[in-house]
Order: structure tokens, then sequence, then C-alpha cells
């Protein structure tokens, strides 16, 4: 990884528009937390869980929040013309992508884990929380691990990475992969919420992922791993087509 | 994290000459971007002419790692380009696009230049740097704000931060004003005399005319000339050129005037008398004193299609 460009990257985030949204994104499960708690908050561990942190955070806010910073790290790099200048310097691909993915996971996890874990203390107040709130903040951070990883190489690989992976994120973690449960394999939200489950133990009515933990672990880290591999693969064959 | 400066212990000296083209060609699907070129490059400015959409920018692009060629190879002091980030020791690009974080000053922009090239002391090759293309007085103010003349400055400074032995600069003078025109053309003659390799793509005859020494033509991803500028000049000058003449005797001009060594065809129609020539100094000096010698009053003569892309699509041709 390259420290000039990690430097760099967290600079840039933090001067886009973009961590406007992601602010939003983090108070947002704090925010309904709040709510539910100030009406009738019956049967809390079964909303929080299955409302809060699987409905909320583990299916919409962490995956947009990745995808956000995942494909702006590199993709607007690329899209502004920048990236010229990161090419063009003897730092060795790899770094760049190494660099990019710590910063990119870094700024995801100091707004998806706060969020994850202020909201389900929030909403499970007073009542038995059996590790779920510990189980979701460990499994947010492997799906902004994950789900970064996917982002980076989607943006190296399409110059409409956003648009793809809001189509990801939406019709196959949030539709296809809720139907058809023989794609757990290939789900990011199905790995979360078998990590969730590895230390949350509540009964099957309220939480019921379709991967045992281990499982889930194991595969979890293997696609970060190899999203990053194909990633730095794409990088070192990337190139600048436009041109007279 | 990677510490760069102590990747360039390895990297081995370079040989050969400072930039090889060999039968490069590029295309994208059916599109043909750079045709089979060929050159070898040492020391000195070399202008990269033609006109817009000609495959300039290709080829530096080409040279500088950025694109793969389709077919050949591109090597930069005997190493090939394509993949391999050391290269970048010895070359600095300066390209055409606004490759400028907006958000930082003038001098972190090259500082982040130098860090990137794992310099020693990246502060002051960052200071000398700025300092060489005089944006002292506006370092500290953000890029973002910077007129282009002056972003085309200070990409120049985070492109020589590390003082490359070769320099490839993408229509470098777009937006400078002439006074940092003639500077920034006065820097290139200096780091040229100091033995480095400059490429500049231009699509301006007179910038190329000023500074360099060599020229390479493209036309349409083809090298169309190459070699010294006077000799190439000269070849566009003696082409075949194009008059059209009014006279107080049109007819009788064109008697006159075909019996010229310096008119290879003359045409009558339409009231108009089109006069072809293959010495355009020749033909221009003997137009007026055919005309006083037969006592005829001359009163227009107009060359035609005299623009670049005219001159360049000749020598294609040829």
């Amino acid at each position: 990884m390259n420290s000039t460009v990690f430097a760099l990257t967290l600079r840039q985030f933090a001067g886009q528009r973009r961590s406007l949204v992601m602010f939003v994104l983090a108070l947002a499960p704090i925010a309904l937390a709040i709510v539910y708690r100030l009406g009738d908050h019956l049967d809390q561990p079964d909303w929080t869980v299955n409302v809060l942190l699987n409905g909320i955070v583990v299916t919409t806010v962490l995956p947009l929040a990745c995808l956000i910073l995942g494909t702006s790290a590199i993709g607007s790099e690329i899209e502004e013309g920048t990236a010229i200048f990161i090419l063009t310097k003897p730092v060795p691909r790899r770094d760049t992508i190494g660099a990019k993915f710590a910063a990119s996971t870094l700024v995801a996890a100091l707004f998806v884990l706060p969020a994850t874990a202020v909201s389900g203390l929030i909403a499970l107040w007073g009542a038995p929380g059996e590790g779920i709130v510990t189980g979701f903040t460990i499994a947010a951070l492997f799906g902004v691990l994950a789900y970064t990883a996917v982002f980076i190489l989607l943006s190296v690989a399409t110059s409409r990475a956003l648009l793809f992976g809001l189509g990801y994120v939406f019709i196959w973690e949030g539709l296809v992969t809720e139907l058809f449960s023989g794609t757990r394999y290939l789900s990011v939200r199905q790995y979360c919420l078998g990590i969730a489950d590895l230390f949350a133990t509540v009964s099957e009515r309220d939480f019921d992922a379709n991967l045992g933990g281990p499982e889930a672990l194991i595969l979890a880290s293997a696609v970060t791993a190899a999203t990053l591999v194909l990633a730095v693969r794409r990088f070192e064959a990337f190139e600048i087509t436009d041109t007279d | 994290m990677t510490d760069v400066s102590q990747d360039r212990a390895i990297v081995p000296p370079s040989r050969g000459p400072a930039v090889e083209v060999v039968n490069v060609s590029r295309w994208y699907g059916n599109v043909v971007a750079v045709n089979d070129v060929s050159f070898s490059l040492d020391p000195g400015i070399t202008g990269l002419l033609g006109p817009n959409g000609a495959g300039k920018s290709t080829i530096l692009h080409i040279a500088a790692g950025l694109l793969r060629p389709s077919k050949g190879t591109v090597r930069i002091g005997g190493r090939p380009v394509w993949g391999n980030q050391a290269i970048y020791w010895d070359v600095g690009l300066v390209p055409d696009k606004e490759t400028i974080y907006p958000f930082l000053t003038g001098y972190q922009f090259v500082l982040l230049s130098a860090k990137l090239y794992g310099l020693d002391d990246p502060a002051e090759a960052a200071h000398r740097a700025i300092q060489a293309v005089d944006m002292e007085g506006a370092q500290d103010r953000r890029v973002g704000g910077y007129s282009k003349g002056m972003k085309q400055r200070v990409k120049v400074a985070a492109a020589i931060v590390h003082e490359p032995r070769i320099l490839l600069l993408d229509e470098p003078f777009n937006g400078t004003d002439p006074a940092h025109r003639l500077q920034l053309m006065d820097f290139l003659r200096r780091m040229a005399g100091e033995g480095r390799t400059i490429v500049f793509s231009s699509h301006i005859l007179d910038e190329v005319e000023r500074l360099a020494e060599n020229v390479l033509v493209i036309v349409a991803g083809r090298l169309a000339a190459s070699g010294d500028f006077h000799a190439i000049r000269r070849l566009m000058t003696d082409r075949p050129h194009t008059f059209t003449i009014r006279s107080s005797h049109d007819r009788r001009l064109a008697i006159a005037l075909v019996a010229d060594q310096s008119v290879l065809s003359v045409d009558l129609s339409d009231e108009r008398l089109t006069v072809r020539t293959s010495q355009f100094s020749d033909f221009v000096r003997a137009a007026p004193r055919i005309a006083r010698n037969e006592g005829i009053t001359l009163q227009e003569l107009v060359p035609t299609d005299e623009s670049l892309e005219s001159v360049f699509s000749y020598l294609v041709r040829r």
C-alpha cells in the first residue's frame, strides 16, 4: 500500500459531496432506532434484528456506503482524468489499489460500524441483546471489506460502476438472494448474516441466517481477497483510451 | 506502506535510444488510430505535429505506457514501456487533460508528485520545480482556481519534479498566454540543452517551427514525414499550390504565365484564372512581374486551400 495515495484518497473523500450522503446514511438507522424507542417498542430483539440491522443496515446502509466510497476511490479519478497522474508514477499498481481499498474501508467502517452499534444499542436498550449488536457490528466490518473490494473491482472494470453497483445491491442482494436460497454462497449480505449469527444467540424466529458462521467467515474473506486480486490484475492492464 | 525510493535502486541503467517506437499500431475495434508508426528519438526537442484527431495523443499515451499497442513495441532507454512502472523514473508526462486535484494548492500538487516519485527531499524538489515554471507567486493558491495557463505550468512542474531524462508533453502550449509560452519554450530548450529528450505534440506549425529541431508529422494515424524541421518545411512549401487570379485581362495573363518555369498548369473557366505551381516563392515573385511586362493589372492573387490539414494530406500522399 502506498501511504501518499492513501492520504490523497482520504482527502478526496473529505472534499466530496458524497461525504454528506455518507452522514445521512449513517444517521438513518440511528434516527430510526430513536423513533422506534419513542413508540410502543414490543419484541425489541425481533425488530432490531429483522427490521433495523438486517433490513436497514446490512441490506441498505452497508452496501450503499461501500458503493459510494468503493466506486469513487478510483472511479472518480478515472472519470476526472486524474488517474493519469497516478498511473504515470513509479508506484506499483497493486500498491495503488491497496491504498484505495484501505482508505475506502477505513472511511466506510468509520460511518457504518458506529451506526450499526449505536442504532442497535438504542433499539435494544433494556432488553436482552444476546450478542446481537456485537454480532452485527463484526458482520458489518466483514461486509465493509467484501463490498468495498467488489466495488473497487467494478470501478476498474467498467465506467458505469455506480449503475452496475446499484443494480447489484438492489436486484441481486436485495431481491434475488432473498428469493433463491441457492444464491446464498454468492451474497455478501448472506455472509454478513451468517457472521452475525456466530455471535448473536437469538431464536431462529428472530434471526434466520442461510449460511453457517464459519462458512460465512471463510466465504467473506475469500471473496474479499479474490476480488482484490482481480482488481489489481485489471488495474495493471488498465488503459487510458480517451485520446484523439 | 511501500517506500517507493527503495525501488529506484533496482532499476537497471537504461540503454539504447531514449525513445524507440517500432511498428506500432493501435486500433479500437475497426478504427485504426495509429498505423504502423516507427521512429527513435535521442536527446533534443522533437515536435509531434499533426491536425486534431491525427493520433498524436494516442502515440504519446502509448509512449508513456498508458495505452498498450495493438501491434509493435515501445522502449524507453532500451526497456519495454507497457506494464513497466519503473520507466517513470526516467519519464515525465504532461497530459493535455486537466489531471489536477482542484482541492490542492499548486505547491501541494507538485509535492504530491515528488512524494509519489519517492524523492529523498520532496519539499526541496517541489520548490525547485515550481521555481522552474515561475509559479512561486501562486503556489499557495488552490489549483482549482488557476487559469488554464497556470494549470498547464503546474502540471509541467509536477512532471519535472524528479528531473526526468525524457519529458512527454501533450499540447503543452494550449491556453498559455504569449509571455508564458515563450518562457515555457525557453525552459524546454534549457532542459534539452541538459541532454534530455523532449517530445511535445502540437497542431500549430508555428509552435513546432520555433521549438523543435526534429519533427514527426502525424496524419490520420500514420507517420507522414519525419526529420529536420526545415527540410519538412521546404517540402510543405514546395508542394503544388493553387492560386486563383483576377486581372484586367485573364486570358492574356494565362498565356504569359504558362510559359513560366514555376507554373505547372493554368485553367481558365467560369471567368476565373486558376494556376497550379510547384514553386510557391518563385511563382509569387514571378506573377506580378509577368503581369507588369504584359501591361496587365493584377487585381487579386489568392492561394487556395492553405489549411494545415491540406498540407498534411499532401505529405501523406507523397
